[in-house]
């Protein structure tokens, strides 16, 4: 007996391999990335009697045969690692679709166990399996689940631990008929001579099938390309006599297999149901109510998260400032200042803007596994699709860039559910073009200073609609250059609806809070620190006044009110303050951004304020305040609005709105599109196109408004 | 003149229709009256006396009234390269394409009037290199064994999975080789003989969703459009 076995979980996609996973490993699961891709890598591990194992949850797949990245990953996995057992879970619903990978994990030699799942499906479909039948066709034997129920986990566990401690069989050999099985064995002879170390743990037999199908991935392996032209000529001939494409011929065979299988083994009795999925299919998916639904159930999503998760932030902001006024309050004054800051503001500020994210990403990650588990996901894209293709995007952008008008964080998680690369990456570089709820303090302190009453909803609904005007335009046009190429075939499979239970959905839930905190956190982290620097030093050591003085003066003066005294304090503060920031590096580059930015409109306090703007972006209000020597509350946003109104005229507030929507995503944003993109060329491309394009578009903006009076007064 | 036919002014295709059809009823009955061409292209009595003006006016045939219709020595040339193009179509569609006599007379009558000289003996070359060459026997043995699976029973036409109409069901015959990721449609289990079923169409008409097995996929109208069914009823 082994210390450690090694099973692979394999399966198409929506045939419930991830309810199987988790009812077996329950929350010992560890989630990777596969080098090079985005495909994640799940392992976990589970205990059954006294045998230990490791399972790995291949991605969902229809084949083996490396045309897309989820196949490859599996294949690469799959011939690597020692495998000891080959569980495949089957949609015992949907067999005919679901054995064809089967019969390919059968050929690898390894014990194979087939889990029926999903029996409660198939039996409503009126669908009666004849299981002996099915386990001498494959060789394998069969348990029938239902994951989301957890019926018969026991069994599969206990099958599962007999198999690999026993001497388990290997599958049986699935013949295919005598021209092709001729052709595979005389392949089988020849590939036995050629095979290498690497490639020894599995059986001749499949190479040979594969090297007849000219999979790509094998044919390239250098140890077989002397057999190339053999197996060419062979597959031409079968293809002429089979009267098919070459291309097809394996996949004909193995489906015309599996109808013969199928038709032995599977009897329908007469008890099939009305099936609810395809009633609802037919309102949901209707090319009239589809899309209004649709825009329906986004609403409550986006509602969902973004309404939902405010207690939670708020609880968030509540904890983080008791824990600093703990701090504060026990660190006495003296005592090393710097580091006293440097924790008060720089790390308990940036945890708090890495906490700040986490009840968004919860909640939308909930909404979203909720949206996939049931299968509607897939209809979602089906009805967006023929909209955003206009754009060269993908249906299932539509649902990332809804989400960008709340957080960007949560928006750029969730595309993972693109599989197309090119479109997921096209997706994510618009995407701090919809314009985010932190955006909206800027809009909402600078709208009512400079628009009039009757102005101030249009201006603000059309710096929401350029936002996503450009971003639909830059997709279009980053698809037709960068991201150049035929668009990809699009298949796509609408599953059954189903309702996803709740274990599923709260670990799938953890898991992207995980994935973010560990990757995404430590950026926004350091990001923030860095920021704090940049805000804080150098420090000015000698002031223009003497602000000690002057509040003791104002303390001891007879002649003011208590009220005047604390405004006149306020006002003090904030002096200070913007003095210190004036000083600091934040302010010196600030002063050296004014430099092009006056052409846009900016002065350098507007400028500075864009530093404190990167690490959020509401930030750029209370920098602004700062540099306007204004403090907080009431009176201060009073006071805020009247300076305001005296430096800047509307379009100089337009364009710093209009700057603010386009430009510098925030550290937030670029932290996890590095995450999600693995790439810096990336992230940065993103980070100085998108400032360019604000510049640009900003300075165009206002030297025309200029140029034509606009909006000067 | 002997090369006259190439350097009048063509005629329209319902005329060569016509000059076939009196070219084949004089082969027949020595003589063409108005009423046999009529009956003949299922025509009315006066356009045939239109047609036959203008055929005359051409000086292709000799026409007067109430006497047999009968060709001039160049309706008789220019006959004869009609009737040259049909047979050779008809051969074509019969030995390449794997139609029956009867439906490779039929599109040979649509096709003959439409295709130069030019075109049309290339045609005959490419024909007649199939049917002999030694080199071709492996697409010979390809097409008698792709070709009659394409026709189907009961002179039910095949209709592209793209133009099947929601709700009903049809058998894939063949899928096109030149479909985008071919090998990714058959793994989905888009192979011959499996059953399809239109389900409906996505707002802004591009995508599709058909039942496969017992699951749904959704595909774009372009590659639905190269796999092609028989219609079941």
């Amino acid at each position: 007996m082994k210390d450690l076995y090694r099973i692979a979980l394999a399966g198409n996609p929506n045939c419930g391999k991830t309810t199987i996973f988790n009812a077996l490993t329950g929350t010992r699961q560890h989630v990777g990335n596969y080098p090079g891709v985005t495909v994640e890598r799940k392992c976990g591990s589970c205990r059954i009697g006294n045998v230990n194992i490791e399972i790995i949850d291949l991605p969902g797949i229809y084949s083996l045969s490396s045309s897309s990245p989820e196949e490859k990953v599996a294949i690469r996995e799959l011939l690597k690692t020692p495998i000891d057992l080959v569980m495949n879970v089957v949609d015992a619903a949907n067999l005919q679709r679901n054995l064809y990978l089967s019969t390919q994990l059968a050929e690898l030699g390894v014990p194979m166990l087939l889990v029926f799942n999903m029996v409660d499906d198939a039996r409503n479909r009126g669908f009666v399996f004849d299981l002996p039948k099915f386990e001498h066709y494959f060789g394998a034997p069969i348990v029938e689940t239902v994951g989301s129920r957890e019926e018969g986990i026991d069994q599969l566990k206990a099958l599962t631990a007999k198999l690999l401690v026993g001497e388990a069989q290997k599958p049986a050999i699935i013949r295919y008929g005598e021209h092709i099985d001729q052709a595979i064995n005389s392949l089988t002879t020849a590939v036995k001579d050629k095979q290498d170390f690497a490639t020894q743990a599995i059986p001749p037999r499949y190479f040979a099938i594969k090297l007849l199908e000219n999979d790509p991935e094998i044919c390239a392996l250098p140890a077989f390309a002397p057999l190339l032209p053999v197996a060419a000529e062979l597959r031409e001939r079968l293809a002429v006599r089979h009267g098919i494409s070459s291309a097809t011929l394996m996949a004909d065979c193995r489906y015309g297999v599996i109808a013969g299988a199928c038709r032995e083994a599977i009897t329908l009795n007469n008890e099939q149901r009305r099936l609810v999925s395809d009633s609802i299919d037919k309102v949901v998916t209707n090319r009239y109510v589809g899309l209004p639904i649709f825009l329906l159930i986004m609403l409550f999503v986006f509602a969902f998260t973004f309404i939902c998760s405010e207690p939670l932030v708020e609880i968030v902001a509540f904890l983080l400032d008791r824990v600093s006024a703990l701090i504060d309050s026990a660190w006495p004054a003296a005592a090393l200042p710097y580091f006293k800051a440097l924790v008060l503001e720089g790390i308990i500020g940036g945890v708090g803007g890495v906490l700040m994210f986490i009840p968004n990403i919860l909640l939308l990650f909930l909404a979203i596994a909720f949206l996939e588990g049931t299968g509607y996901m897939a209809r979602a894209a089906f009805v967006m699709d023929g909209f955003m293709h206009k754009f060269g995007l993908h249906g299932k952008s539509f649902i990332p860039m809804l989400l960008g008008f709340g957080c960007t964080v949560p928006a750029v998680m969730a595309t993972r559910t693109i599989e197309s690369e090119r479109d997921r990456l096209t997706t994510i570089l618009i995407l701090p073009l919809m314009s985010c709820g932190a955006r909206l303090p800027i809009y909402s302190l600078l709208i009512p200073i400079f628009f009039p009453l009757r102005m101030q909803a249009v201006t603000m609904w059309i710096i929401y609609i350029i936002g996503a005007s450009l971003a639909l335009g830059i997709a279009a046009i980053l698809k037709a250059t960068i991201f150049k190429g035929e668009d990809e075939v699009f298949v796509m499979e609408l599953p059954p609806y189903r309702m996803p239970t709740m274990k599923s959905l709260l670990i799938h839930m953890g898991e992207r809070a995980m994935v973010y905190l560990h990757k995404a956190g430590t950026i926004i982290l350091g990001a923030s620190i860095v920021l704090f620097f940049i805000n804080t030093f150098p420090q000015k050591q000698v002031f223009d006044h003497d602000y000690k003085a002057l509040a003791e003066t104002i303390d001891n003066s007879t002649t003011m009110s208590q009220e005047e005294k604390s405004r006149a304090q306020d006002e003090l503060v904030s002096q200070h303050q913007a003095e210190k920031l004036n000083y600091s590096l934040a302010g010196r580059i600030g002063k050296k951004l004014a430099v092009p930015m006056r052409y846009a409109g900016f002065d350098w306090k507007a400028s500075s304020a864009l530093i404190g703007a990167f690490a959020a972006k509401e930030l750029f209000v209370s920098q602004l305040a700062i540099l306007h020597s204004v403090g907080q509350g009431e009176d201060a946003a009073q006071a805020l609005r009247q300076k305001l109104r005296d430096s800047y005229n509307p379009l100089q507030a337009f364009c710093l709105m209009l700057f603010c929507l386009i430009s510098i995503p925030c550290v937030g944003t670029v932290a996890v599109v590095y995450k999600e993109t693995q790439s810096w060329k990336i992230t940065i491309g993103q980070l100085g196109g998108l400032t360019t394009l604000a510049y640009v578009i900003t300075t165009i903006v206002y030297q025309i408004g200029r140029a034509l009076n606009i909006g000067l007064a | 003149m002997p090369n006259d036919t190439r350097t009048s002014p063509p005629i329209s295709s319902s005329l060569e229709d016509y000059l076939e059809a009196i070219a084949e009823i004089i082969a027949e009955n020595d003589h063409a009256h108005t009423k046999d061409i009529a009956e003949k292209l299922h025509v009315t009595m006066p356009s045939v006396t239109n047609a036959l003006q203008t055929l005359y006016a051409r000086d292709l045939i000799v026409y007067q009234p109430h006497m047999p219709v009968s060709l001039t020595a160049r309706g008789a040339e220019q006959a004869a390269v009609i009737r040259h193009r049909h047979v050779a179509m008809k051969k074509f569609f019969q030995d390449v394409l794997k139609l029956d006599a009867q439906e490779a007379d039929e599109a040979a009558c649509r096709i003959e009037h439409v295709i130069g000289e030019k075109v049309m003996s290339r045609f005959i070359v490419l024909a007649k290199t199939i049917a002999n060459r030694e080199d071709c026997k492996p697409l010979r043995d390809f097409l008698n064994q792709t070709m009659p699976q394409l026709c189907v029973e009961d002179g039910v036409d095949l209709i592209s999975l793209s133009e099947l109409p929601i709700g009903r069901q049809g058998v894939v015959v063949h899928v096109d080789e030149n479909l985008r990721a071919l090998k990714k449609f058959a793994d989905l289990g888009l192979v011959r003989g499996t059953l399809l079923q239109m389900e409906g169409h996505a707002p802004f008409g591009d995508l599709l969703r058909v039942k496969v097995m017992c699951s749904s996929l959704s595909l774009r109208r372009k590659d639905a459009a190269h796999i092609w069914l028989k219609q079941m009823s």
